[in-house]
């Protein structure tokens, strides 16, 4: 799996400053923790010195036992005198045979051992000829500082290695933040939103790419406009003509009895398709108008009221069952929507027998249910296309506009709403439009 | 009864055609190819409805429409090729009673015209809202003692509201008892129309007092 750039742009910039801060501590560590032990060990030398000479002078004296007593200086400090007469200690209890013997054979000499568990900086000098003094200085003091350093380190190094991870998220989401807004204006032309637009950038680098986005949008919109206001027109400018051809057609409709035969069959043709071409216009201006202009009038309203005065206009018979249910709509439009899905069921399925209003939690429900053919799983997104014939076979004897149940799409859709068919038991189709419904809180 | 039909429209064709249609559902039409033509004849003749194509050449349809509205309350019906809500506003706001939209067929617009010259029930009482006096059989309104002129159709709105007492009376309703409508519920027609009505019965249109609108359902007068 690859990761996000996001990601990896946060991942490098963590990585790098961990990398350069551990750099830095490790010298810093190196540098001070050298030098403090340094200083140590130079003091502890000259203290070493300075006591040679005072115990050089009491050497065979008998108060040798207090002035060492008096020379440690603090209870883990020790002082040790190897004289061929014998041994004489001070402070901390250490044996000789605890001090490496190259140390106390070959004064002088100096080295950081462990002693009894606890570091030490341990000076030998000669004393006298043939005895060996030896001073333990604890290393206790500088242990801690160093533990405390280290710690004020690693700690540095973590945080600053966090912080850069930080930085770096921050600084890439704000260097892609164009690129989210370009995905999500994309995402909205492909949805059908061509007003879609980027903002203006004030970067150089993205202005150029936001001025093309934005160019190429307004070429899409004005394209897409410019189609829409053609049907629009093509079906406007057929509107007076048809007036004519229809009001013709149905003057001589009722002189049909005055046409036996052939003419007689040729008007009833010619009527019935000229009818047909009136409502496919019609259809086609209402289907273009959407596309173009959007006079969308929500007001609300309640579903049942409307679905049942509907179907009583012209499908008394079809038994409606309808619960109140209240939604955000265009009465025109939603009239529309149930007015096509009766027709269709009309000219497809020998009519609607059942038609079904109610809530599911915050969705209304419209069903509209036939007991026809039903229509196969392949064609049920097909048939709310613009002139898709859906069912098969009943191309012949079609006498739909073909924009129906596009019509119900496109005025489902502006009303935040779907619609789609599915089966009906035992056979049959179920058109159901689910349309968002205000709940009273 | 015959019904005398004034069809003001610039296209020839249609104009054949539609009176050819319209005289085979029981109306006696006369054309006219322009306003002034109509407006011409209708200062000496008589006619029960006019129809009117809002796209004339010359004098502008909506034009006749207001200069015949502000000579009295003979019934207009307008014809547009547009369905676009503002040319259908500005039609039924110069004063129309009705409209229709090209392809317009003559069956569908001789139902609109019946239903807008259907006569006024029996005899009702006179009825008083607040200052507002109604004698429906001699078709007047009184606002404080001072007569109010209404078209027919607001005044058949007035009276549908009026008879329902205070109850609500549906969009529906209206539409199918004042204009015939029974499909495609039309919110421009009444909402234009209750516009109309309001600017002469109410003190105060923008704050109604007397027909209240019930949101989402559809008016009730204040009884």
């Amino acid at each position: 799996m690859r990761l996000t750039l996001r990601c990896r742009v946060t991942l490098s910039f963590g990585f790098g400053l961990l990398v350069v801060t551990s750099v830095l501590a490790l010298a810093t560590w190196n540098l001070a923790s050298g030098y403090m032990l340094r200083q140590r060990e130079a003091s502890a030398t000259r203290q070493a010195e300075v006591n040679v000479r005072l115990v050089e002078k009491s050497l065979s004296s008998p108060g040798l036992d207090e002035l060492l007593t008096g020379l440690t200086t603090g209870p883990d400090s020790s002082i040790l005198v190897l004289s061929p007469d014998g041994l004489v200690t001070a402070g901390r209890k250490v044996e000789p045979s605890q001090l490496p013997a190259e140390l106390v054979e070959r004064p002088p000499g100096q080295a950081r051992i462990t002693v009894g568990g606890l570091p030490v900086i341990a000076v030998t000098r000669p004393v006298a000829g043939n005895a060996v003094y030896v001073e333990l200085f604890p290393l206790q003091q500088l242990d801690r500082t160093f533990g405390f350093l280290s710690a004020v380190l690693i700690a540095g190094t973590i945080s600053s290695a966090l912080l850069g991870a930080a930085l770096g998220s921050w600084a890439s989401k704000r260097a892609l933040k164009p690129l989210a807004e370009l995905s999500s204006a994309a995402g909205r032309i492909a949805g059908g939103d061509l007003r879609a637009r980027l903002p203006d950038q004030d970067d150089p680098d993205l202005a150029a790419l936001a001025a093309k986005f934005n160019s190429t949008a307004q070429a899409l919109e004005q394209r897409a406009l410019r189609d829409a206001r053609f049907a629009s027109d093509v079906s406007h400018e057929l509107r007076s003509p048809l007036t004519t051809m229809v009001n013709a057609g149905a003057v001589l409709r009722r002189r049909r009895e005055h046409l036996p035969g052939t003419a007689g069959t040729a008007l009833e043709l010619l009527t019935s398709e000229v009818d047909r071409f009136a409502r496919m216009v019609v259809d086609l201006l209402e289907i273009s108008r959407l596309d173009q202009t959007d006079d969308y009038e929500p007001d609300e309203l309640d579903l049942s009221a409307l679905v049942r005065h509907v179907v009583a206009t012209r499908w008394r018979a079809v038994p409606v069952s309808a619960l109140p249910v209240r939604v955000q709509g265009d009465r025109r439009r939603l009239d529309r929507v149930l007015a096509n899905l009766m027709e269709n069921a009309e000219r497809h399925a020998g009519g609607a027998i059942f038609v079904a209003v109610r809530q599911d939690g915050t969705t209304a429900r419209v069903e509209v249910e036939d007991d026809g053919p039903g229509v196969p799983e392949a064609l049920r997104e097909q048939i709310f296309e613009r002139f898709a014939r859906g069912r098969p076979g009943s191309r012949g004897d079609d006498t739909g506009s073909g924009l129906g149940l596009a019509l119900v799409r496109e005025h489902v859709h502006r009303h935040r709403g779907r619609v789609w068919v599915e089966d009906r038991f035992p056979r049959g189709a179920r058109f159901v439009v689910e349309l968002p419904a205000i709940t009273k809180s | 009864m015959c019904v005398g039909v004034l069809l003001v429209e610039d296209d020839e064709r249609i104009r054949q055609a539609l009176s050819l249609a319209l005289s085979d559902e029981d109306f006696t039409v006369d054309e006219a190819g322009s306003g002034e033509e109509a407006l011409r004849r209708l200062e000496t003749e008589s006619f029960d409805v006019v129809l009117v194509d809002l796209t004339l050449p010359g004098m502008d349809g909506l034009e006749v429409v207001r200069t015949l509205r502000a000579r009295g309350d003979l019934p207009i019906i307008v014809v547009t090729a547009r369905t676009d809500a503002r040319d259908v506003i500005a039609g039924l706001e110069a004063g129309a009673d009705d409209y229709v939209t090209k392809p317009l067929m003559a069956s569908v617009l001789a139902a609109r015209i019946r239903a807008l010259l259907r006569r006024r029930g029996p005899g009702r009482e006179a009825v008083r809202i607040g200052d507002l006096e109604i004698r429906p059989h001699e078709g007047l309104v009184h606002r404080a003692g001072e007569r109010v002129h209404l078209t027919r159709t607001e005044f058949r709105l007035l009276l549908e509201l009026a008879g329902a007492g205070g109850r609500i009376v549906t969009r529906e309703q209206l539409l199918q008892k004042v204009w015939g409508y029974d499909y495609f519920g039309d919110t421009r027609l009444l909402d234009v129309h209750i516009r109309r009505l309001r600017r002469k019965i109410e003190a105060n249109p923008d704050d109604p007092a007397l027909v209240l609108t019930v949101r989402g359902t559809g008016y009730r007068i204040r009884s």
